[in-house]
C-alpha cells in the first residue's frame, strides 16, 4: 500500500490530544523510538506554528526482554516515574508491540492511586490511523468529566492541535460566538489543565472541529446529554448558518449577530473586488469542489479555466468569515490583483 | 551435522521421545546437542537426571545478553549429550515465540550450535513464527512428527505439515518432513492408522513406539529408558528409531489433509 498523506499512526493521533493537557504526563508503553519519534514530530510541528512545546512524554522503554517476558513491570516502573512528577493525570498509550504481546495495561493501571489514570489503546497495527487515535483519546479523556446542568456555554471539541491555523480558527469561532453573547467554557482538548476537563459535561452545546468527530459528539451526547454541531463554520453562508444553529441550540436570538456578520462579509467582498471576473484554476483533492468554493466562484464571478491561474486551497478548509478572508488575501497575492 | 526437530501435540511425548533419541545416538558414539524449545523447560530433564537446567532466557534476563557464555547455558547430561533449554516467560505473559528467536540468536552468537546431531524439541504446536524458528534456513532440515492414533494428535501433526510446506516453499527453504513417529496410546490398529496418515500426507511411518510402563518407571527414576532399562524392548524401539533417523534419506514436502479427510481416515479405523 502506498503511504497516504491523510492518515498515519494511531499513537501520534492520540498524542496530539493528550500532549495538549498541560499538567498531565503521557506514558507511552512501548519502545523508546515510539516516544522519541512522536516527541520530535510534535515538537517540530508546534515549532513550525511558532510554539515552543516540549511534550511531556515518558516511555516504558520496552526492549526484547520485556517483549519476551511481558512488559507489565516496565509499565509499572514508568507509572511510578510519572507519579513522581505529581501530574494532574497520567495518560497511558499503548504502542503496537505492547498490544501485540497482550500486556494487561488496564489491570496494571487500575492499581495506581493518587492520580487519575486514563488508558488509551493506540496500537496502530489494529487498523486505525491518526484520526482514530484522536477520536479514541477524546473519548477516553471524557472519563475525567463530571456531569452538570447546562450553563449556556459552549465546548469546542477536537481542535486540530497540529494545524497551522489552530489558534486563528479558535479566535474566529470565539468571535462568532461572542456576537451571540456566548462563551467558550472549554477547549477539549487544547492547552488546558486536567481540572478543566471536569466541566465537559456542563456546556449547553459541543461544537466539533470537523465532521469526522461525530462519533465523539455522539458519545458526549449519550454521556452528558449535550447536543453538538458537527463542524466549525465553513464559507460565508455556512458561517451565517452556524450562527443560527448555535442560537437555535441555545434557544437564543441570532438576528443581530447574523446581520452584523453579513455586514462584515459584505465589507470583505468589497475589499476583494479586484478578484472579480478573473480566470482561475483551483486544485481540490477528492473530485467535487467544496461548497464554499462554489459560493466564492459565484460571488466574484470567477471563471474556472484549465489555463486559469492556479490558486491554493487550504487544507483543512478555512474556518468562518476570517478564514475565507485570509484565503482571499492569498489569492489576491497570487493573482497580483 | 544433522539437525532434526520433533514437533507434535502437547503431551504426546515429544520430550520423552527426544531424550531417548538423543541418549540412543550418544550410545552410538555420536556427539549430540538437544535444545528444548518450550517455555516449560523440561525437555532435557531426563538427560539431566531430573535437574531443570537454567534456561537461555533466564540467563539473559539475569546477566544480560553480552555477559553469558556457553558454560552458562549448555549442560552435559547422560552419555555426554549437551543440553540447552530456551525457556521463556511465565504462562500468560509476554511472547514465548520471541523468546525462541532470541535464544537462537544467543546460541548462534555463542557458537553453540555444533554437534554430529542437533535435536530440537519444540512446543506442541507451531502457534507463531517464533516456534517455526527451528525449521528455518540454517537449522533443522528434517522434521519428525510425533503423534498417536488419536484424532486430536493427528490434527496437530497435520497442522504442523502446513508450516513445513510453507517454509519448504521458500526459495532457500530446506526444511522437509523426515517422517512420522507413532508414540502409541494402545488404540486398536493404531500403527496402521498412523502409517496410513503418514502415507496420505506424502511421508512414511519411521518408527512405531509401543506404549510401555517402563517409560513411566524410567521417568520416576529421572532417567531415559535407554539409561534405565537398556535391555528392554522399549529401549530397543528407541534405538531403532534413532538408527532409522540417522539413516533416513527420505525427505518430503508434505501435503496436509483437509479436516474432513482426516476425520474420514480416523473414522474408517474406528468403524473397523
Amino acid at each position: 500500500m502506498i503511504s497516504s498523506r491523510t492518515e498515519g499512526c494511531t499513537l501520534t493521533g492520540a498524542l496530539s490530544v493528550t500532549s495538549s493537557v498541560q499538567d498531565a504526563i503521557t506514558v507511552i508503553h512501548g519502545p523508546d523510538g515510539c516516544a522519541h519519534h512522536n516527541f520530535s514530530l510534535l515538537h517540530a510541528l508546534h515549532f513550525d506554528n511558532d510554539q515552543l512545546i516540549l511534550p511531556s512524554f515518558l516511555s516504558s522503554s520496552l526492549k526484547e526482554q520485556e517483549i519476551i517476558f511481558g512488559g507489565e513491570q516496565a509499565l509499572e516502573d514508568a507509572l511510578a516515574g510519572a507519579l513522581a512528577g505529581s501530574p494532574g493525570a497520567i495518560f497511558v498509550l499503548t504502542s503496537c508491540v505492547a498490544a501485540a504481546i497482550g500486556d494487561d495495561v488496564m489491570a496494571v493501571c487500575s492499581e495506581i492511586s493518587g492520580c487519575p489514570v486514563v488508558v488509551i489503546p493506540s496500537g496502530g497495527f489494529l487498523g486505525g490511523g491518526f484520526s482514530d487515535g484522536v477520536r479514541s483519546a477524546l473519548i477516553a479523556l471524557s472519563d475525567l468529566a463530571d456531569g452538570g446542568d447546562p450553563n449556556g456555554t459552549v465546548t469546542l471539541v477536537g481542535e486540530k492541535n497540529l494545524e497551522y491555523e489552530a489558534e486563528a480558527n479558535y479566535h474566529e469561532v470565539r468571535r462568532l460566538l461572542g456576537l451571540l453573547g456566548v462563551k467558550v467554557q472549554l477547549r477539549f482538548v487544547r492547552n488546558i489543565d486536567v481540572s478543566a476537563i471536569a466541566h465537559l459535561g456542563s456546556s449547553s452545546l459541543n461544537i466539533l472541529r470537523e465532521e469526522s468527530l461525530t462519533d465523539v459528539g455522539d458519545v458526549l451526547e449519550d454521556r452528558f446529554g449535550t447536543p453538538y454541531l458537527p463542524s466549525f463554520p465553513v464559507g460565508f453562508e455556512g458561517t451565517l448558518t452556524f450562527l443560527s444553529q448555535v442560537a437555535d441550540a441555545l434557544n437564543i436570538g441570532s438576528r443581530e449577530a447574523v446581520s452584523s456578520e453579513m455586514a462584515r462579509q459584505k465589507e470583505i467582498i468589497d475589499q476583494f473586488s479586484e478578484l472579480r471576473g478573473r480566470a482561475i484554476n483551483v486544485c481540490h483533492p477528492g473530485g467535487m469542489p467544496p461548497l464554499f468554493l462554489n459560493e466564492l466562484l459565484e460571488l466574484f464571478d470567477l471563471q474556472v479555466k484549465e489555463r486559469g491561474q492556479n490558486l491554493p486551497l487550504p487544507d483543512p478548509v478555512p474556518v468562518g468569515t476570517s478564514g475565507i478572508s485570509r484565503m482571499l488575501s492569498r489569492w489576491k497575492r497570487v493573482l497580483h490583483a | 551435522m544433522k539437525q532434526i526437530a520433533l514437533y507434535g501435540k502437547g503431551g504426546i511425548g515429544k520430550s520423552t521421545t527426544s531424550t531417548n533419541i538423543s541418549a540412543a545416538l550418544s550410545v552410538m558414539g555420536l556427539d549430540v546437542l538437544q535444545i528444548g524449545c518450550d517455555p516449560k523447560r523440561d525437555s532435557t530433564r531426563m538427560l539431566m537426571h531430573g535437574r531443570l537446567i537454567p534456561t537461555v532466557m533466564d540467563q539473559v534476563r539475569e546477566r544480560g545478553d553480552k555477559a553469558i557464555t556457553q558454560e552458562d547455558v549448555v549442560f552435559t547430561g547422560y552419555g555426554g549429550v549437551r543440553c540447552v533449554e530456551a525457556g521463556g516467560p511465565e504462562p500468560g505473559v509476554g511472547c514465548a515465540g520471541r523468546g525462541i528467536i532470541a535464544t537462537f540468536q544467543v546460541l548462534e552468537r555463542l557458537g553453540a550450535l555444533h554437534a554430529d546431531v542437533v535435536v530440537y524439541d519444540v512446543l506442541g504446536d507451531v502457534v507463531c513464527g517464533g516456534f517455526a524458528m527451528p525449521m528455518r534456513e540454517g537449522y533443522a532440515q528434517e522434521v519428525y512428527l510425533v503423534t498417536s492414533g488419536e484424532l486430536m494428535s493427528l490434527y496437530a501433526a497435520n497442522n504442523i505439515c502446513k508450516a513445513i510446506r510453507r517454509l519448504s516453499g521458500r526459495s532457500r527453504g530446506q526444511c522437509r518432513l523426515g517422517g512420522v513417529i507413532c508414540n502409541a496410546k494402545n488404540l486398536p490398529d493404531e500403527k496402521q492408522l498412523v502409517a496410513t496418515f503418514a502415507e496420505r500426507i506424502g511421508s512414511t511411518l519411521i518408527q512405531f513406539i509401543p506404549r510401555d510402563p517402563v517409560v513411566q518407571r524410567a521417568e520416576l527414576n529421572r532417567m531415559t529408558v535407554i539409561e534405565y532399562a537398556p535391555g528392554s524392548d522399549q529401549a530397543e524401539a528407541y534405538r531403532l528409531l534413532a538408527r532409522n533417523i540417522i539413516e533416513n534419506r527420505r525427505l518430503d514436502i508434505p501435503e496436509p489433509l483437509e479436516i474432513a479427510e482426516l476425520e474420514d481416515l480416523a473414522y474408517d479405523f474406528i468403524a473397523d
